[in-house]
């Protein structure tokens, strides 16, 4: 490896380099979180103020749908980070640079495996449960 | 973009190369840097060790007080289930009984398990990162003696008779309408801990992110740190709306605002949801720190790697999100629409699949190791046992139909003590077995050890195996006793007799703990041969924490890199020295930990013991409707913190930049982004809109629970006034931001006018936002109680500001704040950004919602 | 669910316990992928999918709509005020401390509360429903067996939260309907001189205050209706047994047999708290 000045503004290069990657972690959960919070924020307006729960339900689901989407759009991104295929490395425990590279891929990756079957059972009261009961 | 300050950067070589890193060290050079590193960090001697605020002692004390509290509170348990070994008892009367239950609950929650998570961390972290001290020693020392005198305060009311006695999660109105202080004691007390819990999780979050080893990066950080990282996140944000709702609950104790008084117009479920959203993550926050103890001495037990790191992370990240999603399964029989339920029921399964992960990840990690039974990894398997039973009634439980039945059983308090002794005291004492050499520099006894475990394992499962039935066979939690022949009385008198026999199990280990060490010879520096930088300490002890900073490139250090120990002892690696004899620590980059910055910490003083002393004054006195002197100690308080960040932050250094060792020269000073302050400044106010939200939440919970919100002819405040208190607010701003890049392009005048203009319209801003709503009633009914609440919190929050704005002049008058070193007044527009949005959404909230709704 | 529970449980410790002390040694690598994404991703993801869509299958039936009898409860510290509401009826039947249901039918149970939050359980005919002040919670129960039950509040509310039950009586449909026409009469003339000295004491020292009794002139309000008071089963919300015995007990010990209780324990001569029991116990 080449040697390099460490730079005081080290942390925006960083940054500007490995910003997607990092943020990238938590976009699975965050939609997942959104997701929720539409959902019951949403219900819990529509059958206190009595607005038609069928409608919300069916918007929400559409909500599912375009969640679990972002959330795999994320999970493909990650997976082309982690670069597994080429280079086979399921460990990243070596100090370098493309390292840390692979393992924000990997993790972000798995994070968006769990969102997706979270997103999965929060709709599932949507399809099974009819009104506000 | 802003000007540079002119500082300089880092300069020299960077990583070291392997031939730099064997050149020895001359002998009589590592004499005296070591002499000189010792006197720097030595521990005050005699009375003065109390203001000690090195990392080692303070969580030494931190950790000694919680497990005193924990004895106490476990005590209480003792009494409890004496009571109820047998029916119609009378050893303690129903009010001193729901006093007891109450302060078990609250004292194990509150003063036992979220400060051993602060304590355990501030004592390990610095270690496990090879970093010298926490990044604010002074502020984990302060957080300490809160905790001391708040807990000390809220346990000893128990012995006057006035404890609080509306159950650990003070539900109002019962909570509200009880007479007599304790409601006044848990709300006041606790909110000053939970006070101190936010401030140990910005140190310590700050403290992994930036006082990490040169080379460290994110991939190789240790399995605890990534831990505490995302406790500490979550603790930002499960803590505020539970100190929001505080807010609230004392509002209405003290001066009968009706927030939880359904006659006019408030919600007791309000209170509900603010608790829970707080009291769900926090069964995480306790249970995810614990579980990194395990993930620390598994691979040290199957002597190899942890297999499976980027899932451990995943499944820590993902239970850290997915906790905040299942508050509502403590409130499934509170008639909420069944599809809600059905949502928190979906998200209390979701959270077992990342739970699962990471029990599967130290599966396979044993399996693919060599394992080496210890006394460590015995408690950490009896966790496991337990943990996962309590998990599989969790499972049931989260299931709503099933909840309906079980709720308030003792079926719950089984499954409530299933996880957190399998989920916290199993581990922590595990990590207190494994962790022993490196904090006192002895070993425990194996065969105590032993002894304790299988006492106090049998006596738990002798306690709380049989509640399981004792619940679905219909007793409910919380009765101070029963009526025989319900088929409760043996199943109880088991529980009772499996209370003692944990209580012996922990008194062994107790004095296993505390008995007398001296005699035994010095122990192996690393006894269990693990592979973390804690294990490369010193023997004997020396206070310095790190001889020197090592360089890491793997994740297992000291199994990977051989040569590290005896180089990190000759003082081979970073910061060997303290050649002006001031305590230092390196700042590294987030991601790559990239030597960036000398920090200069802070050592020990007797401030932070009176800004403690009054802080806690401040909070306790209003326990007794004694305002005045409550108000004398806040200002007392303000002055001494006031005081010791003057002293001792941010001043500029002697010299712009040092030599760091291996010929790298760094600098001494750091301001905005790239210092400490700045983070910590920005992930305090993060907790802080945190907070602002969840009374934002209540005004809207409000409008949705009820139909009468606004009530029909109800006042609003004054929308020209919430519009100019709004035009105050960004002006206030304008001039803050303003101010600091005046002052960095040298134009100090300029800035300091800025400064004196700045709290003027800040204060013009408060006023006019306070008169907007001065013509409301807040007692008459909710409405102009919440938004009379909205308008203190802005306008306290205004107080503050203007503080730090009068703190940046002084500091520009009298040479503290420079053009070249600004670190005090960056800190202040971040706060000011933070405080700007949440006063707009405030002046909307009062100016727009009552059109809009 | 149980028996899941368990075979989960010994799966997951008897592994630890075989890689830690049976077969300490290493095993191959290969296998640990296996462990992690079997164990931690597909099994779990099977059996809690099954689990949540059973669950959220009988979600819904506490809530279903009732047959026609609708009981509103009302949650006091410590006891129940309980108004029957028959299909069509203008006002309420007024009883307290003791719910009667009628057997094969689903009863609407609409529960509120005065001051602090209850919960309204029977353990053996269904889940909880909590009671709050200023709210109205509904649950719906078809008890199928004829019987008597133990309910009691699963809320913590106060001093004497544990001895807040009652009892709850499964009826045949037909029984049902005429206790329900005699609980909605007015209080029987007492039956011997002793029961008749025992209401002068009743309203001599003021009962009237707190408790009503129908067609005399104690209306109170403030605590149980004993219009029908020696047809219960229990006494003092489930405290105690309603015998001749335990009323005198009671009635002179309220406060130290329920910390905290409203009613005063009344010192009185033994021969006039006597004719007090008998009166009340002829209350049928």
């Amino acid at each position: 490896m080449a040697e390099h000045r460490p730079d005081r503004n080290e942390d925006r290069h960083e940054f500007s380099e490995e910003q997607a990657s990092l943020f990238r972690i938590t976009f699975g959960p965050l939609i997942w979180a959104l997701h929720f919070l539409a959902c019951y924020g949403l219900v819990a307006v529509a059958c206190a103020k009595g607005a038609d729960i069928a409608m919300v339900r069916i918007l929400l689901l559409l909500g599912s749908v375009v969640a679990l989407g972002g959330i795999g759009w994320v999970g493909y991104g990650a997976f082309r980070q982690w670069n597994v295929v080429e280079t086979g490395d399921f460990v990243h425990r070596r100090g370098h640079a493309e390292d840390r590279h692979h393992f924000l891929g990997h993790a972000a990756f798995l994070l968006s495996i769990i969102s997706a079957i979270g997103v999965i059972f929060v709709s599932l009261p949507l399809v099974m449960i009819g009104g506000c009961q | 973009m802003t000007r540079s300050s002119g500082l300089p950067q880092p300069e020299g070589p960077y990583p070291p190369t392997e031939e730099m890193l064997a050149e020895p060290v001359p002998r009589d050079l590592q004499r005296d840097q070591a002499e000189r590193l010792r006197r720097v960090w030595a521990t005050p001697k005699g009375l003065r060790y109390v203001t000690a605020v090195n990392n080692s002692e303070v969580g030494k004390w931190y950790c000694l007080t919680a497990l005193v509290f924990m004895l106490l509170a476990g005590v209480m348990a003792l009494i409890i289930r004496l009571q109820l070994a047998l029916p119609e008892n009378d050893l303690v009367s129903a009010d001193r009984f729901n006093q007891l239950f109450t302060m078990h609950g609250s004292a194990m929650m509150f003063l036992f398990a979220v400060p051993m998570f602060e304590a355990v961390s501030i004592l390990l972290l610095p270690g496990m990162l090879g970093a010298r001290d926490m990044p604010f020693p002074r502020l984990s020392a302060f957080g300490y003696w809160c905790f001391l005198i708040g807990g000390v305060f809220v346990i000893g009311s128990i012995f006057f008779d006035v404890a609080p006695r509306a159950g650990w999660f003070m539900y109002p109105p019962l909570a509200t309408e009880d007479e007599g202080p304790g409601s006044d004691i848990w709300l006041l007390g606790l909110s000053f801990i939970e006070v101190a819990s936010i401030a140990a999780a910005v140190e310590l979050i700050v403290g992994t992110l930036k006082c990490r080893p040169p080379g460290m990066r994110i991939n190789l950080m240790p399995l605890y740190a990534w831990y505490v990282l995302v406790v500490g996140g979550m603790i930002l944000f499960a803590f505020p709306p539970l100190i929001a709702g505080d807010f609230l609950f004392e509002l209405e104790r003290s001066f009968d605002w009706p927030f939880f008084d359904p006659t006019r117009g408030g919600d007791p479920m309000l209170w509900q949801h603010l608790f829970w959203i707080f009291g769900h993550p926090e069964v995480y926050i306790i249970f995810l720190p614990s579980i990194a103890i395990a993930a620390m001495v598994i691979p040290t037990v199957a002597r190899r790697p942890i297999y499976g790191y980027s899932w451990i992370v995943l499944s820590a990240v993902g239970t850290g999100f997915l906790s905040f999603g299942l508050w509502v399964h403590h409130m499934f029989t509170t008639g909420l629409p069944s599809i809600s339920l059905g949502f928190f029921s979906a998200a209390s399964e979701a959270v077992v699949i990342p739970t699962g992960i990471q029990i599967f990840a130290f599966l396979a990690t044993l399996m693919v190791g060599r394992v080496k039974m210890t006394l460590p990894m015995l408690w950490i398997s009896g966790a496991l046992a337990i943990f996962t039973m309590g998990g599989l009634t969790g499972v049931m439980l989260a299931l709503a139909p099933f909840d309906f039945q079980a709720h308030d059983t003792y079926f719950i308090v089984a499954h409530l003590h299933y996880t957190l002794f399998g989920g916290m005291v199993f581990p922590v004492i595990a990590g207190v077995y494994y962790f022993f050499p490196f904090i006192q520099k002895k070993l425990l006894s194996e065969r105590l050890g032993k002894w304790s475990f299988w006492l106090t394992f049998s006596g738990f499962n002798l306690c709380f195996l049989p509640m399981h039935l004792t619940g679905l066979w219909g007793m409910p939690r919380r009765v101070y006793t029963y009526p025989s022949g319900l088929g409760w009385d043996w199943l109880n008198l088991i529980s009772t007799v499996g209370a003692f026999v944990i209580a012996a199990g922990f008194l062994l280990f107790v004095w296993d703990l505390i008995r007398p060490k001296h005699r035994q010879p010095q122990i192996p520096r690393n006894p269990w041969e693990a592979g973390t930088l804690e294990w490369s300490h010193d023997i004997p002890e020396e206070a310095w924490g790190v001889r020197s900073i090592p360089h890491v490139t793997s994740r297992y250090p000291l199994w990977d890199q051989p040569e590290m120990v005896a180089r990190i002892d000759a003082g081979r690696y970073y910061l060997p020295d303290a050649e002006e004899g001031r305590r230092e620590t390196l700042i590294t980059s987030v991601i790559d930990a990239e030597p960036v910055q000398v920090q200069r910490v802070t050592g020990p003083t007797w401030i932070t013991l009176w800004a403690a002393a009054f802080t806690g004054g401040a909070f306790i006195f209003p326990t007794f409707h004694w305002y005045p002197p409550a108000i004398v100690c806040a200002v007392l308080a303000i002055g001494c913190i006031i005081g010791w960040l003057w002293t001792s932050t941010a001043r500029p250094p002697e010299a712009d930049s040092k030599d760091v060792g291996l010929g790298l020269r760094l600098p001494t000073y750091a301001a905005g982004p790239a210092s400490v302050g700045w983070w910590a400044m920005w992930i305090t106010m993060l907790g802080d809109a945190t907070a602002f939200a969840s009374l934002v939440f209540g005004f809207f919970f409000y409008w949705t629970a009820s139909a009468d919100f606004p009530p029909d002819g109800a006042a609003h405040p004054l929308a020209l006034l919430t519009l100019l208190a709004s035009l105050g607010f960004v002006l206030s701003w304008a001039l803050t931001i303003g101010a600091r890049r005046l002052n960095r392009s040298g134009r100090r005048g300029a800035a300091r006018g800025c400064l004196v203009l700045a709290p003027l319209a800040a204060a013009g801003a408060a006023t006019a936002l306070v008169a907007s709503v001065l013509h409301l009633d807040p007692t008459s009914h909710v409405y102009p109680a919440i938004l009379w609440a909205l308008a203190i919190w802005i306008a306290v929050h205004a107080g503050a500001g203007i503080l730090m704005q009068l703190y940046c002049l002084a500091g520009s008058v009298f040479g503290k704040l420079t053009p070249r070193h600004d670190a005090d007044i960056w800190n202040v527009s971040l706060f000011w950004h933070f405080v700007t949005i949440a006063a707009l959404v405030t002046c909307a909230v009062l100016g727009l919602m009552p059109g809009a709704l | 669910m149980l028996a899941g529970a368990v075979v989960l449980w010994l799966f997951v410790n008897g592994a630890f316990y075989f890689m830690s002390r049976i077969r300490p040694g290493r095993f191959d690598q290969t296998y640990a992928p296996h462990i992690l994404i079997g164990g931690g991703i597909i099994l779990p993801v099977v059996i809690l999918s099954a689990l949540l869509v059973w669950g959220l299958g009988i979600l819904t039936d506490p809530r279903r709509p009732g047959d026609g009898l609708v009981v509103r409860v009302t949650g006091e510290q410590w006891w129940w005020r309980v108004e029957y509401w028959p299909e069509g009826a203008t006002e309420p039947i007024i009883s307290a401390n003791e719910i009667r249901l009628p057997a094969g039918q689903r009863a609407e149970i609409h529960l509120t509360s005065d001051k602090v939050i209850h919960s309204f359980w029977i353990p053996a005919l269904g889940g909880k429903m909590d009671m709050f002040p200023g709210r109205d919670t509904m649950i719906s129960l078809a008890p199928e067996k004829v019987g008597t039950y133990r309910g009691q509040c699963a809320e913590f509310c106060g001093a004497s939260h544990a001895w807040m039950a009652f009892s709850a009586v499964v009826m045949e449909p037909e029984a049902f309907d005429s206790w329900l026409e005699a609980e909605a009469e007015d209080a029987v003339e007492p039956a011997g001189d002793a029961a008749l000295r025992g209401r002068q004491v009743f309203l001599s020292e003021g009962c009237g205050a707190c408790h009503a009794v129908r067609g005399t002139e104690a209306v109170g309000q403030v605590g149980p209706d004993l219009t029908h008071v020696g047809s219960r089963q229990t006494l003092g919300a489930g405290r105690m047994a309603l015998t001749l015995e335990d009323l005198t007990t009671w009635i002179s010990h309220s406060e130290a047999l329920k910390p905290e209780v409203k009613m005063p324990a009344y010192d009185l001569a033994p021969d006039r708290l006597d004719d007090l029991a008998r009166y009340l116990e002829g209350l049928k």
